[in-house]
């Protein structure tokens, strides 16, 4: 199949320090690809490279076919991306509804229009008992829903999530990956950053591994948990001890 | 020319050192506590009618009652933080903006209803006497005002870089948290930051009232000067701030020199302006990336 | 929900008749004037609502439309017989072409430095006016040459047409600011007035967003400005351009209830009628004291509702309506 979202030799420092060097992925249509790495490797930076939010110092991002670089946040996102942020920004003092209608209106700019797709996309995540609550009133995990029926709304091709599992139980992260797995069933295609060892397991058949701001290891999980180096990364980060030994025996 | 200009100059930066001290609180305010004093002007006001009050019941000369202007203003700060900015820490930009702007114009109108629009001035010694350089005179009441403006800013300057509590100011400029690690309590950080930025403003007041007259709106001009400054020198930058405001004192006096006698606040927020085009994203506040 | 909607529309509709037929009641001047005030303010209030209130964009400038369109239809009048109907619109085109490098400047800075920059360039543009004479009388301005009752030049002996014309602009300004709220375009604002960021990744476009509504606001405070110079004869830079539009534009929408329909009319009703009272109770004589209440009370408001008085009001008639529902959200907050 056609590659969805094409990344090359993408650059990006903060003064001295090199956010992301030199990383190159490609992710093929319908796929869901993780992006792993421990903390400050450069993840959500790429998110953002990505998504408009920072403009790459050098290389390039093709999604379907057209040069993402350059391009203003909301210009990438009307072509097709939607990106949810690592700690949750909902409108506040905006109902769910509301929250998600202000998605819908990228696609379609009347109002009726706009709250049926919205509820749809409420329903869908699980929201729909908590439609006229204002956003600043859920729990913290519903915010993540919240974002996530949000960015849904806006009918995006490709779909970048920056750790929604983070601090899930086991059964709700279950929950979540179920979800995601009926978007790709959808056809959509996803670039998830996760920690937590059984969603990357269950969604993603390639993983792409950052450290410190360098694409270290890339492949199907079982080669990429094993891999000495991906190994050696989480270990000398003294990143959760547990997952990582428990990533080599898969 | 060569001597108006000359004298243009000293006069400038002599005011500019005033600017200075408005400046620095505004910018120690913003950099530890996030917050905008809107009402800072207004300070600089209550200083120069505390030193007013000061010379003509008591007969204390400003100089002296620094000394009670300062510490005086301290304590408000200290009060203002605790009972009034406080409670608006988490409550976003408007809260944050028009509670100060709110007490600006409560002092401003408070000042109008207990004193009138009448200019105040005071007479000491030294407010006609001038040094003369050459054909460049210096006004005494202007050059002991500068002297003791640099002076403070030079003491707060050694208080952020040595002491555990100025360190701590710094640091949470930086990160709030910081202040917590270190274990200084944030609360006494903020309440100090705000006191000492008060006190400043303050100082000002009581070193502008020997050349200067008081009247309830004299607020105005020092804070639109104090926040050209700021976004001039950036952000919580105390450095910044003190070198903006001499420029902005000696542009404000080639202004009047050279444009008119009502131009200065004109060429002032020309520099403004055109600081805004040039360095957009330089300014806090301005777009990341 | 049909009958909670109907009983809204025969609120207003009563309301709206009531306002009709309220010269009929109310002969005194004074009071008059004071109700025309009340209109007056309640649409600039309305006017800055849009950009202040539901997109967050805290300006402390509106007084630079207000004086230019003000100055565009004196200008149009005196030098050229153009009537101020006619100046009104232009003064409104003047407002938003300045709007837009204004805006440009401006909107480079968020928070509390955008505040300071919108203030910076209204004083700029009243200091232009004050300084250069050739151009527009300067300092010592002008006054209006009274016509007598000349309704194509805006004139009018009596009251009641002023209190229409002020009353229209105010309908004006709701029903605009109805429609913005009801559209797409309500819940951009207030989208990007919650999180600029999070807005921009479901694609607002923010600073079109923002230009978009300021042109609209600065349209509207236009209007008022050639309003209250025809209203009261007289114009001169500090009365154009007065620090104190800026600041009743924001204060009666703060008090009232910031990104709210209804907030700016309830406020300026809310600060009016306390001006008023306080001065028949002191008498004449003691300035300072109407703005010394104004802030007294723009404190409270932030300190105990920041949301505004209009959320009181509600609670209150839906306690007394016995209506279960909570408090009605505004359309663009909810679905
Ligand atoms: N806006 C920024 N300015 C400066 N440094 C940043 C910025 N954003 C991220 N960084 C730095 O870049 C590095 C990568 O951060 P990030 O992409 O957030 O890591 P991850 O998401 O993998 O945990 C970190 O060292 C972080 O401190
Ligand atoms: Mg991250």
């Amino acid at each position: 199949m056609a590659d969805a979202l094409v990344i090359r030799n993408l650059n990006k420092s903060f003064g001295g320090l090199r956010a992301v060097q030199d990383v190159s992925f490609s992710i093929p249509e319908g796929e869901t690809v993780a992006l792993i790495g421990p903390n400050g490797a450069g993840k959500t930076t790429t998110f953002s490279l990505i998504t408009g939010y920072h403009r790459a110092d050098t290389g390039s991002v093709m999604a379907f076919g057209r040069e993402l670089v350059g391009l203003e946040p909301q210009d990438v996102c009307a072509h097709g991306l939607a990106r949810t942020f690592q700690v949750a920004r909902p409108f506040g003092k905006m109902t769910v509804l509301a929250n998600v209608m202000t998605g819908a209106f990228l696609r379609d700019k009347k109002h009726d229009v706009a709250k049926r797709k919205a509820r749809e996309v409420i329903d869908f995540v699980g929201l729909s008992a908590h439609e006229h609550a204002p956003a600043r009133d859920l729990t913290t995990i519903d915010q993540r829903r919240l974002e996530l029926a949000r960015a849904l709304a806006t009918q995006p091709r490709i779909l970048l999530l920056d750790e929604v599992m983070a601090g899930l139980n086991p059964s709700e992260t279950d929950q979540a990956v179920a979800l995601i797995i009926r978007l790709k069933q959808r056809g959509l295609t996803v670039v998830v950053i996760e920690h937590v060892m059984r969603a990357i397991m269950a969604l993603a058949r390639h993983i792409v591994v950052l450290d410190h701001g360098q694409k270290i290891a890339e492949g199907n999980p079982n080669d990429v948990m094993t891999n000495p180096e991906v190994i050696r990364a989480y270990l000398g980060s003294n990143y959760v001890h547990a997952e990582a030994s428990g990533a080599g025996q898969c | 020319m060569l001597v108006t200009v000359a004298q243009a100059l000293i006069n400038g930066l002599l005011i500019g050192g005033i600017y200075a001290l408005v400046s620095i609180g505004v910018t120690l305010i913003f950099g530890v506590v996030k917050v905008v004093n809107f009402a800072q002007g207004e300070i600089v006001m209550a200083g120069m009618y505390t030193s007013y009050f000061c010379a003509t019941l008591l007969g204390i000369d400003p100089l002296v009652s620094l000394l009670i202007s300062m510490p005086a203003l301290f304590i408000v700060g200290v009060c203002l933080q605790h009972f009034l900015i406080r409670r608006v820490l988490k409550l976003g930009d408007m809260p944050q903006i028009f509670l100060t702007f709110a007490l600006s114009l409560l002092l401003t109108n408070v000042a109008l209803l207990l004193f009138k629009a009448d200019y105040r001035t005071i007479q000491t010694s030294y407010s006609d006497t001038a040094i003369h350089i050459g054909p460049v005179y210096i006004a005494v009441a202007k050059l002991i005002a500068f002297g003791v403006a640099m002076l403070l800013s030079a003491l707060l300057w050694v208080f952020l870089r040595t002491t555990d509590l100025g360190k701590a100011m710094r640091a949470s400029a930086q990160n709030p948290e910081v202040s917590m690690l270190m274990g200084i309590n944030p609360d006494l950080v903020f309440a100090v930051a705000v006191g000492l930025a008060l006190a400043l403003a303050g100082a000002a007041g009581s070193l502008l009232m020997p050349f200067y007259p008081a009247y309830p709106m004299v607020g105005q001009v020092f804070i639109l000067m104090a926040f050209v400054a700021v976004v001039l020198g950036t952000l919580g930058n105390v450095t910044g701030a003190l070198i903006a405001s001499l420029m902005m004192g000696v542009a404000e006096s080639l202004g009047i020199q050279f444009v008119g006698a009502d131009s200065g606040l004109i060429v002032v927020f020309v520099m403004f302006l055109v600081t805004l085009i040039i360095r957009p994203n330089g300014l806090f506040g301005g777009k990341r990336r | 929900m049909s009958g909670k909607f109907s009983r809204k529309t025969l609120w207003l509709s009563v309301l709206f008749a009531l306002m009709l037929l309220l010269p009929q009641f109310v002969t005194s001047r004074f009071y008059m004037d004071i109700v025309i005030r009340v209109l007056l303010f309640s649409f600039i209030g309305v006017a800055w609502n849009l950009m202040g209130g539901y997109a967050k964009q805290l300006s402390l400038g509106h007084a630079a439309y207000f004086g230019l369109g003000a100055y565009t239809s004196t200008m149009l009048q005196i030098n050229y017989g153009i009537s101020p109907w006619i100046g009104m619109i232009a003064g409104g085109g003047v407002a938003m072409l300045a709007s837009l490098p204004i805006g440009a400047l401006c909107f480079r800075l968020r928070g509390p430095y955008f505040t300071i920059s919108t203030i910076a360039m209204a004083q700029v543009l009243m200091l232009l006016f004050l300084k250069f004479r050739d151009f527009a009388w300067g300092a010592e301005g002008t006054t209006i040459p009274n016509l007598g009752d000349a309704p194509w030049m805006m004139q009018f002996e009596e009251k009641a047409a002023y209190f229409y014309i002020a009353l229209a602009l105010l309908v004006v300004g709701l029903v605009v600011t109805w429609a913005v709220e009801r559209s797409w375009m309500g819940y951009y604002l207030v989208a990007l007035g919650e999180d600029e960021d999070a807005a921009q990744a479901i694609g607002v476009n923010v600073p079109k967003m923002k230009r978009h509504i300021y042109l609209i606001s600065t349209f509207l405070t236009a209007l008022a400005g050639t309003f209250y110079i025809q209203y009261i004869y007289f114009i001169d830079p500090p009365t154009a351009f007065s620090f104190n539009i800026s600041v009743e534009a924001a204060l009666v929408s703060i008090v009232g209830g910031i990104g709210t329909l209804w907030g700016p009319v309830v406020g300026t009703v809310l600060l009016e009628v306390t001006s008023t009272l306080l001065q028949s109770w002191l008498g004449g004589g003691h300035g300072g004291v109407q703005l010394t209440v104004y802030s007294l009370i723009l404190m409270a408001v932030i300190l105990w509702r920041p949301a505004g008085l209009l959320g009181l009001i509600t609670d209150v008639y839906h306690r007394i309506f016995g209506n279960k529902q909570q408090s009605e959200q505004e359309a663009a907050l909810d679905g």
